[in-house]
């Protein structure tokens, strides 16, 4: 543990006010070599400055003209994040010495006395009210208070007593996670010459495959949610007033399918193609974007959007664009198309443009995210504003929504609450100027996307900008594009880029910083934050510096070991270890997709049932209500898992033996003539088969005398047993599993057995989960 | 054994089970249906407009419909008059008239924010600044009927669960028939896949397992993990008796359509509590003809879960609360709209709750009117606001779990002075 005097000197020489405070002269100068004081960051920085004190004390916010402005060290990074730090420490240390009569200015305006524009922040009862008051203490009596809780000299290494998957275990993750597919021989020799190292290489071949980008573009609708744009859209999506030819798919000359319910049926597939494609150009704009290697600020920055032969008919585009597809009557290739800026039917809708051309801003423009996210005449871009922030910035503004002593009243005092009522501001000082941004984007549902509001913008609204900076006039025909640019520069989007990765490697939203101080676990909980954090904050660093390469973030992520923590040494009892570690690990339930495409990577075709209800019953989303997928298994999934077993394994156990053993996926090495028990050798050939299942199944790399593989055989030879004893038992097998060419006859009960132990097998949570 | 298994889980504190037996309640023994109480959460979702239902206003053009001398009583209540304007659906009127006597309101309520987002996030768990607390719906199925295998169904709303229980949601009812019989090929039971004696070596195989795993130390991640997923599969044979209980009807309302999941897996025993949820009530334009169409449909909504529920044989095993998340402000917008209000109201009725009873006010201007928690007395001046956490408490006690360890992971912090005595009557 560090001495007292050395923490007071570390203390001193960050803030330079222990001297002022002691009366003893001038402040010394702030200490810049000095690191970052971790016992401010985790005690009052965490519970009092970033969540009371940021929102309005910071350039742009309600308080940015008091003596007490903060910076937001989520907007730096490196060591500017950590100058970022100490100037919020040299702050509080300076308000900290500052005192009213006898007491501390700082204390009596967070409890709502001076006058303090913000009311009432802490309750004086509080945690974060008493850090507040340790830290007042400390600095202006140093020698007397004692010192702030840092973090536990004694704590063991964050990983410390971790166990990581093995390498070929990785692999099998990697691959199956992000192609759906289990590694080639090639990449696990590759992996087993090398080890990890193998791995980018893999992952760069990986990473071209189109499996990848069709799970690239699955989870990243998760987030961005665009399938989900409501109606048909075909009409929500395209504008009668923009686009004429939206509905040229009715019109289109089917007249050479000579069956009319062929030929109707056909005019159904145009118009569902047509549709779905249309959903799919803004998920298709990022897999361009990955798969081309451009940098990912193109998310916020391409000025284009990604048109198929579809839908560039409906743009009225197809003349000019379809010499540049590969097959112009694939309604699913896309290519990168300018569009030209909109002219309406009546002249009042056309689009203003200083190039001629439509005003892309990557996803920020496309019609899709506006219909997705689009906006009524009281909710003023407001929704568009947050979603913008969320997906961008990866800052959730809502959180930021404080608890006030009485919102109605504060909402009735002031004419325009937004921007007058401190509560209010905190949010819409930084909202509504983006909202304005989206001015120009003013139609409302089923009425198009474009269109500027009649009479202007709202003047009771922060005026159109972003964070501070006001939209200059003749940049407004383009503020989306303008708000891409200052958005890719942003600190904040390399990390929220990087969390979004996390969410596609893991299924799950990064740690948020915990809040209840008195919680007896806060601390473990800080740990645990800040670990992931700056394991994100490294990454995103390194992709910034790299040019902003999508590919590279997973790579580092695989590579990371919260990616790879798989168990523990030993088991772990203590309540503040077992808090640090209880969001480690991936463990994450496979969605409806992913697991169908496991079972096509194991069995060699999907499951094919699901989709649709059971998908939706499977936790699975629809991107418009139910948006967020099933984290735990409720019993109907545990019913439909069983049913999965069941089905899977009668469809292609019996069919894999029909295979030469050369051919087979599962029993390469078994026939159904070996029986338990009747020899030494029939018992190898039944644990050789059940290490190649494991292997095969749950990616395990078990010894034939091994523990599981003792279990597996127990069945397989139990199963096998309780046949032989019982009368009436068919010789053959069942008849709803015997079919597609599958063998028949099973007279030893062992086709039988085999199908119990692939169920079982697909029911075990390394099947299921990742 | 699997009884075993959910105590191994419990007392490590996995989410799956925890030994507790509140006195209150009746708990279930081994492997037989959940009892009840059955607990079902409505959701007004986009914030009601309380002064045309439970909260009448006739004065300073609070609203548009009615008058200070047209308000409606029944017993304690006063309600807004809507028959001549309800779009369908349940009247205010035939509402009180028929649940009245055991309907229990709370007026001046403080959600103490403006927005759907966290308004929605404290309603449902009682935390306003956290994103890690279950709703009080999780929380009691994962205090009372862990190993159920729909312990907490959603129909939309915030839905958080805290880990605590598997969240189920079941768009479709017949959807239910179709997995109900998982073991067997299309759900016949003539056409089982396996053999039984093949099935329980299975089961037995996959118990072993993970007795196993449960053995070797685990990431704390993949003890819950693992835990739910083998309580999940083996609670899911449970799901059978839910069959009987599927209408041959699905009815077209929508509310009807979620409350008729919640009561055939009631009735069944297989959930202990249920989100059902309707949306649009954010009626920033046109407020009137909004909540005119909105308010009687939920309404009958309600109405529908009690009736089908007494059809059931299972009303007086119901308890229903009834909640938005936030009102709508006491005068118009330029578009005949109205904004959001951060005062409202919620209502209860059930097993347990004394009815005919009207608790907390708002003002003539729609402010809430602070109480005095111990006698539930109006107290302007020395009265505490009472907040989500407040009424979240209170369900807590009611419920039987406040106790409960699960719920003392997610403490409100609501102190001692400020609960609220005598609220259920």
């Amino acid at each position: 543990m560090p001495s007292l005097p050395r923490l007071l000197l570390a203390l001193a020489a960050g803030t330079g006010l222990a001297a002022t405070a002691r009366g003893d002269g001038p402040p010394a100068p702030v200490g810049c070599a000095a690191s970052v004081d971790h016992s401010f960051e985790d005690e009052v920085w965490a519970k009092v400055g970033a969540r009371s004190c940021l929102t309005c004390h910071r350039k742009g916010g309600d308080a940015e003209d008091s003596k007490f402005v903060l910076q937001d060290p989520r907007k730096a990074e490196g060591a500017a994040r950590d100058a970022a730090m100490r100037h919020n420490r040299d702050a509080f240390a300076k308000m900290a010495a500052a005192k009213e009569k006898d007491q501390a200015r700082i204390l009596l305006k967070v409890v709502g006395g001076l006058d303090h524009g913000g009311s009432e922040v802490l309750k004086a009862d509080s945690v974060e009210y008493r850090t507040l008051a340790a830290f007042v203490r400390r600095v202006n009596s140093p020698t007397g208070a004692a010192p702030l809780p840092a973090a536990d000299p004694k704590a063991v290494p964050f990983f410390d007593g971790v166990v990581m998957v093995d390498d070929r275990q990785l692999l099998r993750r990697v691959t199956l996670s992000l192609a759906g597919r289990l590694p080639t021989a090639t990449e696990s020799a590759a992996v087993a010459k090398d080890g990890v190292k193998a791995l980018p290489a893999v992952l760069d071949a990986l990473m071209t495959e189109d499996a990848f980008y069709e799970r690239l573009r699955e989870a990243f609708n998760d987030i961005f949610l665009t399938l989900g744009v409501d109606g048909n859209p075909d009409q929500n999506v395209l504008s009668y007033d923009h686009f004429p030819t939206r509905q040229w798919y009715a019109k289109f000359d089917l007249s050479h399918i000579k069956d009319e319910a062929e030929r109707r049926k056909a005019g159904y597939k145009l118009a569902a193609d047509y549709r779905r494609a249309l959903l799919e150009e803004p998920m298709r704009l990022v897999e361009y974007v990955v798969r081309a290697g451009r940098p990912f600020t193109e998310v916020v920055t391409a000025d284009y959007v990604m048109l198929s032969p579809y839908t560039a008919r409906g743009y009225g585009v197809f003349d000019e664009v379809k010499g540049r597809f590969k097959n112009p009557d694939d309604p699913f290739e896309y290519i990168p198309v300018k569009i030209k800026a909109l002219v309406g039917r009546n002249k009042a809708d056309n689009q203003d443009s200083a190039t001629g051309f439509y005003p892309h801003a990557g996803l920020l423009g496309t019609f899709q995210y506006l219909a997705r996210y689009p906006t009524t005449e009281t909710n003023r871009n407001r929704l568009r504003a947050r979603m913008y922030y969320q997906h961008f910035l990866g800052v959730d503004v809502l959180e930021l929504a404080a608890r006030v002593s009485d919102a109605a009243a504060a909402t009735a005092k002031h004419p325009v609450p937004t921007m007058q009522a401190a509560e209010c501001v905190v949010c819409h000082r930084t909202l509504d100027p983006v909202a304005g941004l989206f001015q120009d984007y003013w139609r409302f549902a089923e009425k198009g996307v474009y269109g500027k509001r009649k009479g202007g913008w709202f003047t009771d609204m922060f005026p159109a900008g972003f964070e501070g900076e006001d939209l200059p006039a003749a940049e407004r025909w383009r503020a989306l594009p303008w708000l891409g640019e200052r958005t890719a520069k942003d600190p904040r989007f390399a990390v929220a880029m990087v969390e979004h990765a996390w969410y596609v490697l893991t299924g799950r939203k990064v740690l948020l910083p915990p809040k209840d101080a008195d919680d007896p676990l806060y601390p473990a909980k800080v740990r645990a934050h800040r670990e992931q954090r700056r394991e994100v904050e490294a990454v995103a660093a390194r992709f910034a510096k790299g040019g902003f390469d999508l590919k590279a973030v997973f790579k580092d992520l695989v590579a990371s070991p919260f990616y790879r923590a798989d168990g523990l040494a030993t088991a772990v009892k203590d309540p503040c270890r077992r808090a640090e570690l209880d969001d480690l690990g991936l463990v994450r339930m496979l969605s409806p997709e992913q697991l169908e495409r496991k079972v096509g990577a194991v069995f060699g075709e999907k499951w094919g049932r699901l989709n649709g209800q059971l998908a939706m019953l499977y936790g699975g989303i629809d991107s418009q209500e139910v948006t967020e997928r099933a984290a735990d298994p409720s019993g109907a999934m545990g019913a439909i898992q069983r049913i999965l077993s069941n089905d899977v394994a009668c469809k292609h156990v019996a069919r894999d033996f029909a295979r030469p053993a050369a051919e087979r996926r599962l029993f390469p090495g078994v026939e159904p003539s070996v029986v338990p028990g009747a020899s030494e050798a029939s018992d190898k050939a039944i644990r050789a088969a059940i290490v190649h299942l494991h292997e095969r199944v749950l990616g395990r790399h078990d010894k034939p005398d091994s523990p599981e593989v003792d279990r597996t055989f127990k069945l397989f030879a139990g199963v096998v047993g309780d046949a032989k004893g019982r009368k009436g038992v068919e010789a053959k097998e069942a008849y709803a599993c015997r079919q597609g060419g599958a063998v028949a006859d099973d007279p030893h009960y062992t086709i039988r057995a085999w199908r119990a132990v692939v169920t079982y097998l697909l029911r075990r949570p390394e099947f299921l989960y990742e | 054994m699997r009884r075993d298994f959910l105590k191994t889980c419990a007392a490590a504190g996995l989410g799956v089970a925890v030994p507790f037996r509140p006195s209150a309640a009746r708990e279930k023994a081994k492997d037989e249906p959940y009892p009840g109480p059955y607990y079902v959460v409505f959701n007004a979702s986009g914030g009601w407009d309380t002064t045309y239902l439970m909260d009448p206003k006739g004065v300073n053009g609070i609203n548009r419909l009615y008058k200070d001398g047209d308000i409606l009583t029944k017993g304690a209540h006063r309600y807004a008059p809507i028959k001549k304007h309800a779009a369908g659906g349940m009247p205010n009127e035939d509402f009180y008239a028929e649940f009245g006597g055991e309907l229990l309101t709370f007026n001046g309520l403080d959600y103490s924010v403006n927005n759907h987002s966290p308004g929605a996030r404290y309603m449902a768990t009682g935390k306003l600044d956290s994103l890690a607390y279950p709703t009080f719906a999780a929380l009691v199925a994962a205090c009372r009927g862990p190993d159920c295998p729909l312990a907490f169904l959603t129909f939309g709303n915030y839905s958080a669960t805290g880990n605590l229980v598997a969240m189920s949601r079941v768009p479709y009812l017949p959807s239910l028939r179709n997995i109900a019989n998982a073991d067997a090929v299309g759900g016949s039971e003539r056409s089982p896949y396996h053999d039984g004696f093949a099935l329980d070596r299975i089961e037995e195989a996959l118990r072993d397992a993970n007795a196993a795993r449960a053995a070797d130390p685990r990431l704390p991640r993949a003890e819950r993990g693992e835990n739910m997923l083998y309580a999940a599969q083996a609670n899911s044979k449970a799901l059978q008796r839910v069959t009987q209980h599927i209408p041959a009807q699905v009815p077209k309302e929508r509310l009807a359509q979620q409350a008729e999941i919640a009561l055939a897996s009631f009735k069944a025993g297989v959930c202990v509590s249920a989100n059902l949820s309707i949306g649009q009530f954010d009626s920033h334009a046109n407020n009137d003809p909004d909540q005119m169409r909105l308010i009687p449909e939920f309404l009958a909504g309600i109405a529908y879960l009690v009736r089908r529920a007494g059809e059931l044989k299972i009303r007086e095993q119901l308890v229903v609360v009834v909640q938005s998340e936030m009102g709508r402000t006491p005068n118009y917008n330029a578009g005949n709209g109205k904004d959001h209000w951060s005062i409202g109201s919620a209502l209860f009725l059930g097993r347990g709750i004394k009815g005919d009873r009207v608790v907390g006010a708002t003002d003539e201007k729609q402010f809430a009117v602070p109480l005095d928690p111990k006698t539930l007395k109006l107290d302007k001046d020395k009265g505490v606001r009472v907040r989500p956490e407040h009424v979240h408490e209170a369900l807590r006690e009611f419920a039987g779990i406040a106790d409960h360890p699960l719920s003392k992971k997610f403490p409100l912090g609501v102190p001692e002075k400020e609960r609220l005595r005598g609220f259920w009557g």
